[in-house]
């Protein structure tokens, strides 16, 4: 059974184009088998390489259409090459050319020819700027059998290493799908196949208004990505080591933070994550945010109905496991980091929808205390007073709410929530004077911004920025 | 909440402008008198003709003297509550629109309308007025857009029926499940306890995913009716205000029964045998 990954879009505010995507690994039941090996398959690894190479950071430039383009095949092919490629960049005399995903039991044997294996070798030489300088290479002759561009590549890559890091192709390799993935609109793709024995597969389910309204195989650039960050060894290190290296945490929290900016919520992308950094208190601060989502009844309502392909499915649980998961996270995160307000914000609201509500209100006057971002502190104020009604204190809530109110004039939902107040009282008369509050309110008018609205996604408000900061060494310096 | 002056029900009209939208809900004086719509068939069909004579009403088990019964002669307050989520556009928001005017045109000149939109957003279309004309404008120029606010929705159309004394009833109409509200289902069910308003709905959904709706139709006395499409809309909609025609309104006022808390409300015929259907009781005093 392979296990599924999720993703949540909003194209448009206001226009909730929600997109639930679900990428897979396999799980048991496959056995080692050798994998033939197409043809052009290294001349695609190739071009990958130079793309690679080419792609200036953040820009739409020809390298990342290239890659933007190729379809799921081209990109499950481009893994398990990919793959054997950066083992050989460490290891150019390997012999073995295995690759196992993420929850396969066996390795698949890839069953290149000899000619492709120093193919393959001449463009690890490449890739691992050792074109000239390492004895397998010269011993091949590998600098005669790479063209110019893949000597300019073998350049820079070698640079980097002379600077202290052999990591030239993983992390600009890393950056580039990262960039494919949030830059490039989604390419069409086919329907649901069968799935296959090597390599992730992504299936992506579209949902919209609570509901599901596509499901379709995605392209596997977050995949790819991670795949060559796992192998990051970092400065001084004589193995790979992902997890003390901070631009795989920088590119692990900023891109997590786009998917959850722009709703692709990757069920596995996190999970990987704390795998590799576990105490790490900003990616346990989005791991907690993501599972809060998941129990949103728009997320739950489709996943419960979702019907995957045959062998898939996806690590979701019910909307009270969920937000137990979100609980433990937040936990952590602001055990580590006790300063970062908005943790314990969210943990207070998880805490109160969990039914702890004292608890809930001691963590979110704590919140409210260490907020200044008005946002935040409107929804603080407006959870506060949720607890502070459920705990049956009712003047606390009634100024909770009216502070919500107080920061944004133009939201509802504190309108709403006093006017219930009043009415669950017996005040029908002010439960009326506070919904007119909300009546007063043209639907057209541009100042009418609920927060409320996007607390789902506000947590990663900074992803840009953070992706702005991921791949600013890369545009501004030389290679690394 | 129940308790309100009939006397008050019987006159209160809001004075209609050109443009509804602008209207704000106004608000009655109210005394310890509840009432309770009352639905009463037989082979499917409304029994006419029945006084306060006929019918029993029990208060927490406490029998009660029945005061007032009438029947199709008390003007309406019809709240359309329409959801205008993104899943609402093109042919289905003009089907949506058809239903709306249907209802529209099927009301009496003593009759009142008010429309509330929601989507994530809550809006007050048009509160209550007689100016049919200008709840139609309202409703040509409502468009689909954003995610589904359903509760929000609900509670906000069902102040605006509290916003007059009349004899409220609050048709929603939603495609989908709510993904966006800020209150609790529990909270506006609580509040739906407290009002006498009854609330039918038109969901194009799956019996499954309407267990709000469902709660507070039975809660208030409606029904909901769940349509496989939006072409049903229209036919569905013209038949609640059929039936919510064919209710009769029966006032008394409490004795002996405790003034606050839940009051279970039993209904009956004394002489005949007959399908009743009116809301299972009502919550008096504060939380």
């Amino acid at each position: 059974m392979r296990q599924a990954r999720l993703v949540f879009v909003s194209l448009v505010f206001f226009v909730s184009f929600v997109s639930f995507v679900s990428s897979v690994s396999l799980v048991g039941q496959i056995q080692s088998r050798t994998e033939p090996v197409a043809p052009d398959r290294l001349v695609r690894l190739e071009r990958w390489l130079k793309a690679v190479d080419q792609h200036t950071p953040g820009e739409r430039d020809d390298a990342l259409a290239e890659v933007g383009s190729w379809n799921t095949g081209e990109l499950r092919n481009l893994w398990i090459d990919a793959n054997i490629l950066v083992k050989l960049m460490r290891n150019l005399k390997a012999a073995r050319f295995e690759v196992q995903p993420e929850g396969q039991r066996a390795p698949s044997n890839i069953g290149y020819t000899t000619s492709q294996i120093r193919r393959l070798r001449a463009l690890a030489c490449a890739a691992a700027g050792v074109l000239v300088s390492d004895p397998v290479c010269n011993a091949m002759s590998a600098a005669n059998d790479v063209d110019a561009e893949l000597r300019r590549l073998s350049l820079h890559a070698g640079g980097g290493t002379l600077d202290g890091d052999a990591n030239y192709i993983l992390r600009r390799g890393a950056i580039l799908h990262a960039d494919v993935a949030t830059l490039n609109p989604p390419a069409p793709v086919d329907s649901v196949p069968a799935p296959l024995s090597v390599g992730p597969q992504r299936v992506r389910i579209e949902m919209s208004d609570g509901r599901q309204t596509d499901i379709r195989m995605s392209a596997i650039h977050w995949e790819i990505a991670e795949m060559v960050l796992d192998h990051v060894k970092p400065p001084g290190a004589d193995k790979p080591a992902p997890g003390r290296d901070d631009m795989v945490r920088q590119w692990y929290r900023a891109t997590a933070a786009w998917m959850q900016l722009h709703e692709e919520h990757d069920t596995l992308h996190l999970d990987r994550a704390r795998r590799i950094f576990p105490a790490d208190a900003d990616i346990l601060f989005l791991s907690g945010c993501q599972h809060e989502v998941y129990a949103r009844p728009a997320i739950q309502s489709v996943l419960r109905s979702a019907v995957l392909p045959s062998g898939f499915s996806a690590d979701f649980e019910s909307s009270h496991a969920e937000l137990r998961r979100a609980e433990g996270f937040l936990r952590q995160a602001v055990a580590l980091k006790p300063e970062i307000g908005e943790a314990h914000l969210r943990l207070g609201r998880v805490l109160g929808l969990l039914g702890h509500h004292a608890e809930a209100v001691d963590e979110l006057r704590h919140a409210l205390t260490r907020l200044d971002d008005d946002q935040l502190r409107y929804d603080g104020e407006l959870f506060l007073g949720a607890e502070e009604e459920a705990l049956g204190r009712f003047d606390a809530a009634r100024e909770a709410y009216r502070r919500a109110a107080a920061l944004y004039p133009g939201a509802q939902s504190p309108h709403l929530a006093l006017s219930q107040l009043a009415h669950r009282n017996g005040d029908r008369a002010g439960a009326l004077r506070a919904i007119e509050r909300v009546f007063a309110l043209s639907r057209d008018d541009p100042g009418r911004d609920d927060p409320w609205w996007t607390y789902h996604k506000v947590q990663a408000r900074d992803a840009d920025a953070l992706l702005e900061a991921l791949r600013s060494p890369f545009v501004t310096a030389a290679p690394r | 909440m129940s308790r309100r002056r009939l006397a008050a029900a019987l006159v209160v009209a809001l004075a209609a402008s050109p443009r509804a939208r602008t209207q704000a809900p106004t608000f009655s004086a109210r005394i310890e008198s509840v009432r309770v719509d009352v639905l009463v068939t037989e082979n499917g069909r409304p029994v006419r003709g029945l006084g306060a004579a006929d019918f029993e009403v029990l208060d927490n088990d406490v029998l009660q003297q029945v005061n007032l019964v009438s029947f199709e002669e008390v003007p309406l307050n019809v709240i359309l509550a329409l959801d205008m989520s993104d899943s609402v556009a093109g042919e289905r928001l003009d089907q949506l629109r058809e239903a709306g005017r249907a209802v529209l045109g099927g009301l009496t000149r003593d009759d009142q309308a008010g429309l509330v939109t929601f989507s994530n957003v809550v809006s007050l279309g048009s509160g209550l007025t007689k100016d049919t004309g200008a709840v139609e404008t309202s409703l040509n120029e409502a468009y689909g857009s954003g995610d589904t606010a359903l509760i929000d929705g609900a509670y906000a159309a069902m102040m605006l029926g509290e916003s007059d004394a009349g004899r409220a009833l609050l048709m929603i109409f939603s495609d989908g499940l709510d993904t966006s509200s800020w209150l609790s289902a529990d909270a506006v069910l609580q509040s739906a306890r407290r009002s006498d308003i009854v609330a039918y709905s038109a969901a194009v959904t799956s019996a499954g995913e309407t267990p709000f709706l469902r709660e507070l139709s039975a809660l208030t006395g409606g029904t909901v009716y769940e349509i496989d499409s939006m072409k049903d809309l229209r036919a569905t909609f013209v038949r609640i205000l059929e039936e919510f025609r064919h209710r009769y309104l029966v006032s008394y006022t409490p004795r002996g029964v405790s003034k606050e808390g839940w009051h279970r409300l039993t209904v009956r015929l004394k002489n005949r045998k007959a399908t009743i259907k009116a809301r299972p009781g009502y919550l008096a005093g504060g939380s």
